[in-house]
């Protein structure tokens, strides 16, 4: 091998023949790819040994040779496009549009398919984050039930139509209503895009009769009116939450589902600081029902939202004529408020009276530095006093006007409503009265679905009728869809291209990274298409170069920056997004006559219905979306399931069991679904979430949950009054992923603190005594010598002060890890495949319970339980620390999950993906959303949380092309990247320097199950509560 | 009338000839099976059947079939495994030990015994293979050269089960087939049909009755004695391992191994009682096996029992005084949680029934006996469930406990267990002789003559 007569020569290095040239040719690999494989010692095997190992291999090959799965063909690329190499992944910026935050994204493709979503890291406002329906986008992609061609409804079907003809009488149609001057009605969800807007206009231009509507199922239409009224401006501001010592959220679940959560978690978070305790930030919450922001309250309130208004009277009267604040307020309004004492509410209502003192002593102590966050659901008049509480607490230093207000430009019912003294309330009963007398003549759905979202009490379906013409664009079958002429398929986000703005100044920039999988197109290219007149031109790129000359007029102009448009466009299309990053004056004056629009209410006595977001599937646009729909829900943990919650002692009341059937009703609809028991919920409340209950939808969204949407009025208010409750025949199987147990049950109760699952300290105690979590801690000793891992160490830190519980991390391992969705009743069987979980834990009291969440992982033990047990050593440990799997060697034994006292490890008990619905997820598209790196576990393997290998040998790879040592920060965990609140830390535990190393051993940190002597690497840091010391 | 303590009870009665034994032990192999049998057989056969469609369902579909969850990784595979390896205990320990000891009384029914501990291996070794996710893959878990360096994993007790429930029965196959060699040749010798003769012929091997081959029988015999006695014990330790290796409370207990051991002799003679209780009145071997002969399988039966209950009382001792409070949970869990019932189901089947046993009345009492031996094998599946299944639902971390509750699949492959087990016990018993015959004939009481003093 090493002559010098070599005839041929791979460099120069083989040719002068260096030694470390010889070195690597001899390794063949290099170090740390092949262990203990080493050429020369192959001669060194015997005669014997080797008939052994032939005959042990014949046997082998017999056996193992059975093909047992289609592997299928691998054909290469012909020619290799230009951009792609196969095996490197291609990243695209791009903006999400699955709900109106449009937050930044970054899309991971391989191969020209995209595969992973994660937020764009410089975008201003999610700053690389992203939620958990964001990330799992990226199904609906490939879902093998997206509508894949437009089609005409000939009266008994939906039929196939080609573009071309759908086009011409389409045009045709709207030439008609043009000349008879019949309206035409667009729909859509709020517009945050430039373009389109210019381009709607546009519409309007060449058709006239057009009128816009714009609606969002989740509104905050009380909040925006109650705004506009106090302060005379359309737009809601943005709260400095970052900057905020005091937050007092009622009703507002500012970190769950309302506003940019993602955004408010990032900030809220940042006050939680285990290392500037100074500055820690204390979340008052007062609220009906149990959300997301209740469980991080460090003090929290029960009170049901139509007390919020008698509560916010109370509180002002208690600061101004009580504590005494200065502000001045007008002589009636302040008679009015004389007659709310905070005392007497509290007594009435039987609060909690330290929440009430501490709450006050704070707000006073804090002016300038608190705020309360009102929310959505909450009414109009509720609203105002809110805007008037933080006036006087001088919250108004914590806003920022910096909101774009793009669609209020062409809100047609808005601006007609000012002047032409329209009867109507709402724009739908507008549009539905005009419906009805025959004055509209086309309906346009542009990707919105009214006949789901849309109070039944405007009878839309029914009125569709009387329009000549309905069109729906949607991605797929809808419930809007179902009663259309023209079903037109549109394009995924990824496949679009697109400009929003939610910010001034900020506008970023979607563009497709994958072409249409069918025949598609996009909306807006459509429209185009329609306005051009000139069906058989059509062009893919319309909409693209519609963008590009509006950026190049209206927004290029702006930043007078002296780069050239070209330039300019790629740079944000490379970015993403671009920054205008101009002074935002923020000018708010409270309009003070605004306080004449409160006036007192009476409480009413009977049962509210209170109508809340979901915390997965948008307003039901996601419904027909596996991984999210078998997330659990944040505060139930109930997967697959909307249901009534309900207080316990409510509960009791009504004689309602926990998952036992009920009816709820109001007038004469009514509703049955199961009935969950939920610690902490004012009494008297209902709790219903809405976006389930679809009933027109793909297979994995059918019957899935109820449709409480048909208790919403017209104007879409949340807050339902007078509804009843019974208890009716059956009980209903409710698919969680924790074991609901009695709190009150002594066996049980508060397991997770005497077992030190969960360790907690205030910020009082911990500075007091810094050592405080460790107090009963013994040295562990060892009867053997552990193996040292010297070099390398993997581990995790995961900060609990900082984790709001939200699942984007076990969305974003769903989609990097390929995990399987397993199903309604697969989950009821215990077998969810999440990797990762979140683990909630109630203290307390029913009524006033305290919440504490735990992600749960595998924790990669040094001393891992699960190793030992493995007959067939298919799990096993890494050099560098990490707790290994090898599916192909798994046989299935069970023993190491039964052996892991973490539970994490998940067994394919079938094949999920053909068990699934038929084999549902088998389906073609569907493999293509299968990250490649990634195995995909056949039935019978065990797997579990691998410390995403597949990112590490990713980073190693990159440090050995680069001739240097990985280093621990080189690797990211998908779970990490995707956390909005960034309590996930990864790296290399054994490097001083890093932030694991620090977190390891911070004083707050700890390992779950000790004593067990395991030796976990996943490092809890322990959550500070911001609670008074004398509580 | 007085009784002559002085005098050893003959330990077959009626002291019937050499030539009567060999008729009434051989008369179930000569003559054609009655419409009783073919109705048992119809029985176990559809039990059986019931079990493999089961099974093919599960090997179609995956495990998932099963009641199995993520905190319960096992139920009633492992519950049934363990069960049969009990069940399996109790012949080996007929004919090895009690050999060794000189226990005459075993002659007339260590064959059978050991016959059904054949069976119960064979049956307990099925779970272990359909249990994992992959059965056919099962492979792995024998240790083999392979050129991709892979190797088992010998610190995993489930490799050590591997070694012991195949070291288990190939010696107690071996010795089971020694003792009937004597019995093939004697077969061979009566055969009046050339099959019958040609097999025979093939599995006495070339037995001659000769002095030399019995004096090399009797040693062989004495030395597989000698070899199985410790894996008698060894095999049930090995198995207590699976659990007590692990780090989960209520597994994690030293005192497994004695306890697991007492808990499967009790089983496997509770089961040996039942079944021979129909074979000697339905073979008329009553004068064979003799009361005599159940009343100490039940004293035995007595014996173990109180070891076992025993152990269950050391258990929650321990775990009280043990103070690790989430052991404590675990026992408190199993005695007043979800499975409650199960739990008391196996106290009263394995502590409280046996103790009738302290009365002769019901020691021999063939109804009585036969009941408590039921209950006593109800117990002690009982008694696996107990520690398997409430144990895993409910581990370290109340977030993912969890509940099993069984699916047809589970219950239909515990049936067809059952229907493995008596279906091959059946046939045996028309195909082998459930008696040896040359042991027998070397314990009548004229076999070896001798004076009675004051006659």
């Amino acid at each position: 091998m090493s002559s010098s007569k070599n005839r041929f020569w791979l460099s120069l290095n083989n040719y002068e023949e260096k030694k470390s040239f010889r070195k690597i040719q001899k390794d063949e690999f290099l170090e740390g790819v092949t262990d203990d494989f080493n050429l020369e010692k192959l001669p060194e095997i015997s005669r014997r040994k080797f008939l052994a190992i032939s005959a042990a291999t014949t046997a082998m090959a017999a056996v193992a040779c059975t093909d047992y799965r289609d592997k299928g063909e691998i054909v290469p690329y012909n020619k290799k496009p230009e951009t792609t190499t196969i095996g490197i992944a291609n990243y695209y910026s791009s903006t999400c549009s699955g709900c109106n935050n449009a937050c930044g994204i970054l899309i991971k493709t391989r191969e020209g398919r995209p595969i992973k979503v994660d937020g764009n890291p410089d975008h201003p406002i999610n700053k690389g984050k992203i939620c958990s329906a964001g990330q799992a986008n990226i199904l609906n992609l490939y879902d093998p039930e997206r509508l894949k061609h437009p089609s005409k409804n000939i009266g008994w079907k939906y039929q196939k139509e080609s573009w071309e003809n759908i086009n011409k009488d389409i045009i045709s149609a709207l030439e008609k209503a043009k000349s008879e001057n019949k309206e035409i009605a667009i729909v859509s969800h709020t517009l945050n895009s430039p373009s389109a807007i210019k381009l709607i206009k546009e519409f309007k231009e060449k058709y006239p009769s057009t009128v816009f509507y714009q609606y969002e199922f989740f509104d905050n239409n009380n909040k925006r009116e109650a705004w506009k009224k106090c302060y005379d401006q359309d737009k809601l501001p943005s709260i400095q939450l970052e900057n905020a010592k005091i937050i007092v959220s009622l009703d507002s679940d500012f970190l769950g589902n309302e506003g940019n959560f993602i955004e408010n978690t990032a900030k809220f978070v940042s006050k939680r600081n285990t290392d500037n305790l100074d500055d820690f930030n204390r979340l008052y919450v007062v609220e009906g029902g149990m959300s997301l922001t209740g469980l991080n309250a460090d003090y929290r309130l029960r009170l049901s939202p139509v007390k919020q208004l008698d509560f916010v009277l109370s509180l002002i009267n208690e600061l101004i004529f009580v504590r005494n604040l200065n502000y001045s307020l007008p002589s009636e309004f302040a008679d009015v408020i004389k007659k709310y004492s905070l005392k007497q509410f509290v007594e009435k209502n039987k609060l909690n009276e330290k929440f009430v003192k501490h709450l006050i002593e704070d707000l006073t102590q804090n002016i300038g530095k608190s705020v309360f966050l009102a929310g959505d659901k909450l009414d109009y008049e509720t609203q105002i006093s809110i805007n008037l509480l933080n006036e006087i607490i001088a919250a108004k230093s914590l806003f920022t006007d910096n909101n774009a207000s793009l669609s209020n430009e062409i809100n047609d019912f808005e601006i007609l409503k000012s002047t032409n003294n329209l009867q109507e309330k709402t724009q739908f009963e507008w549009l539905v009265n005009k419906l009805y007398n025959k004055k509209v003549s086309i309906v346009i759905h542009l990707d919105c679905n009214p006949a789901f979202h849309l109070s039944p009490d405007y009878g839309y379906d029914k009125a569709l009728k009387n329009a000549e013409l309905t069109i729906t664009f949607t991605k797929e079958k809808t419930e809007t869809s179902d009663i259309s002429n023209y079903v037109l398929a549109i394009n995924h986000d990824f496949e679009s291209w697109g400009d929003f703005s939610t910010r001034k100044g900020i506008y970023s920039l979607q563009q497709p990274v994958i072409s249409p999988l069918y025949d598609t197109r996009q909306k807006e290219a459509v429209l185009l298409d329609w306005l051009s007149g000139k069906p058989n031109e059509f062009k893919e790129d319309i909409y693209h170069k519609y963008i590009m000359t509006n950026w190049e007029n209206n927004i290029h102009s702006m930043f007078k920056t002296k780069t050239e448009f070209k330039p300019f466009w790629y740079a944000a299309l490379h970015d993403g997004v671009v920054n205008l990053e101009n002074d935002i004056q923020s000018n708010f004056s409270f309009n003070i006559n605004s306080l004449s629009e409160i006036k007192p209410q009476n409480i009413p006595e009977s049962i509210t219905l209170q109508l809340t977001n979901n915390y997965t599937i948008g307003d039901g646009r996601f419904a027909n979306n596996g991984w999210l729909q078998e997330i659990p829900h944040p505060v139930t943990k109930v997967t697959w399931d909307n249901y009534v919650s309900i207080s316990p002692e409510t509960a009791k009341q009504m004689k309602l069991k926990n998952f036992c059937m009920a009816e709820v009703s109001l007038g004469n609809r009514n509703l049955k679904l199961p009935v969950v028991i939920q610690p902490g919920m004012a009494d008297n409340l209902l709790c219903i979430e809405l976006g389930f209950g679809r009933w027109q939808v793909g297979t994995v969204g059918m019957s899935v949950g109820v449709n409480p949407g048909i208790f919403l009025d017209k104007f879409n208010n949340k807050l339902v009054q007078d509804v009843k409750i019974r208890k009716i025949q059956g009980q209903y199987k409710i698919a969680t992923t924790q074991e609901h147990h009695a709190l009150d049950d002594e066996f049980v109760k508060d397991m997770h603190k005497k077992r030190r699952i969960i360790k907690e300290a205030t910020i009082e105690e911990y500075k007091k005594d810094r050592k405080i979590l460790h107090h009963d801690h013994h040295p562990d000793i060892s009867l053997v010598d552990r193996k040292k891992y010297t070099e390398m160490k993997w581990a995790m830190a995961i900060d609990l002060n900082k984790c709001t519980g939200c699942g984007a991390c076990v969305s974003a391992c769903n989609v990097e890890n390929n995990i399987p969705i397993v199903g309604k009743d697969q989950v009821l069987m215990g077998r969810e495949m999440h990797w990762i979980r979140i683990d909630r834990y109630y203290s307390g009291t029913p009524e006033e319970p305290a919440a504490s969440n735990q992600p749960m992982l595998c924790q990669h033990c040094d001393n891992a339980p699960c190793e030992n047990v493995c007959p067939v050593v298919a799990t096993n440990h890494s050099p560098d620390g990490l707790n290994q799997m090898a599916y192909n060697r798994c046989v299935g034994t069970r023993y190491c999950s039964n052996n892991c006292p973490y539970k994490v490890r998940r067994f394919n008990f079938f094949d999920f993906r053909d068990h699934f619905e038929k084999g549902y997820y088998y389906q073609d598209s569907l493999k293509m959303v299968q990250n490649p790196e990634v195995t995909v576990r056949s039935r019978g393997v065990m797997e579990k949380c691998t410390f995403c290998v597949q990112r590490i040998m990713e980073a190693r790879q990159e440090a050995v092309k680069q001739n240097r040592k990985i280093n621990g920060n080189d690797v990211k965990t998908a779970c990490q990247v995707a956390c909005p609140a960034d309590a996930i830390v990864f790296g290399d535990s054994n490097d001083k320097e890093s932030e694991i190393y620090k977190k390891r051993h911070h004083d707050l940190s700890y390992h779950v199950l000790e004593e067990l002597n395991i030796k976990p690497n996943v490092t809890y840091i322990a959550r500070l509560r911001n609670i008074k010391s004398e509580d | 009338m007085s009784i002559d303590y002085t005098r050893e009870i003959s330990v077959i009665e009626g002291s019937p000839s050499f030539s009567a034994v060999n008729e009434l032990i051989a008369r179930p192999l000569d003559e054609k099976p009655d419409k009783k049998f073919y109705f048992a057989l119809a029985i176990t056969l559809s039990m059986l059947g019931t079990g493999a469609i089961c099974l093919g369902i599960t090997f179609w579909f995956g495990t998932g079939v099963w009641g199995l969850n993520n905190p319960v990784g096992w139920a009633f595979d492992i519950v049934n495994f363990v069960f049969w390896v009990g069940i399996g205990h109790a012949g080996t320990l007929i004919s090895a030990i009690l050999f060794l000891f000189r226990q005459k009384w075993r002659t007339g029914i260590a064959r059978f015994a050991e016959g059904m501990t054949i069976f119960a291996v064979m049956t307990a070794g099925l779970f272990p293979l359909i249990h994992t996710g992959r059965p056919w893959l099962d492979g792995y878990l024998l240790p083999y050269p392979n050129q991709h360096h892979l190797w088992v994993n010998f610190t995993s007790p489930l490799l050590w089960d591997v070694f012991a429930v195949s070291t288990y029965f190939t010696v107690s196959f071996v010795f089971w087939y020694i003792g009937l060699m004597p019995d093939f040749a004697n077969l061979r010798d009566r055969a009046k049909t050339k099959i019958k003769k040609i097999i025979y012929s093939i599995f006495s091997l070339g037995w001659r009755h000769s002095h030399r081959h019995w004096h090399h029988y009797e040693m062989i015999y004495l030395i597989l004695a000698g070899f199985a006695t410790p894996l008698v014990l060894s095999v049930h330790t090995i198995v207590s391992f699976d659990f007590a290796v692990s780090i989960l409370p209520g597994w994690h207990t030293t005192i497994f191994p004695p306890y697991f051991v007492a808990g499967a002799v009790f089983s496997g003679f509770a089961m040996v009682q039942n079944v021979l209780i129909f074979i000697r009145k339905i073979f008329n071997m009553e004068h064979i096996i003799t009361m005599d002969t159940l009343e100490k399988m039940n004293k035995i039966m007595l014996l173990t029992g109180s070891m076992v209950g025993y152990a269950y009382g050391m258990e929650f001792f321990i775990a009280w005084y043990g103070g690790n409070p989430i052991e404590f949970f675990v026992f408190v869990n199993r005695a007043f949680g979800d499975y409650a019932w199960s739990y008391w189901v196996m106290v009263s089947c394995n502590l409280l029934f046996p103790q009738l046993f302290w009365f002769k009345k019901i020691r021999t009492n063939i109804k009585a006996m036969f009941v408590i031996g039921v209950l006593v094998n109800v117990g002690m599946w009982f008694e696996r469930f107990v520690i398997i299944v409430t144990t895993l639902s409910r581990d370290f971390l109340p977030s993912s406990w969890g509940f099993f509750t069984p699916t047809i699949f589970d219950l239909g492959i515990l049936i067809g267990s059952f229907g493995l087990f008596f279906t091959l016990l059946l046939l045996f018993t028309k195909t082998l002789p459930v008696v040896s015959i040359a042991e027998v004939k070397a314990v009548l009481d004229h076999a070896q003559p001798k004076h009675h003093h004051g006659e």
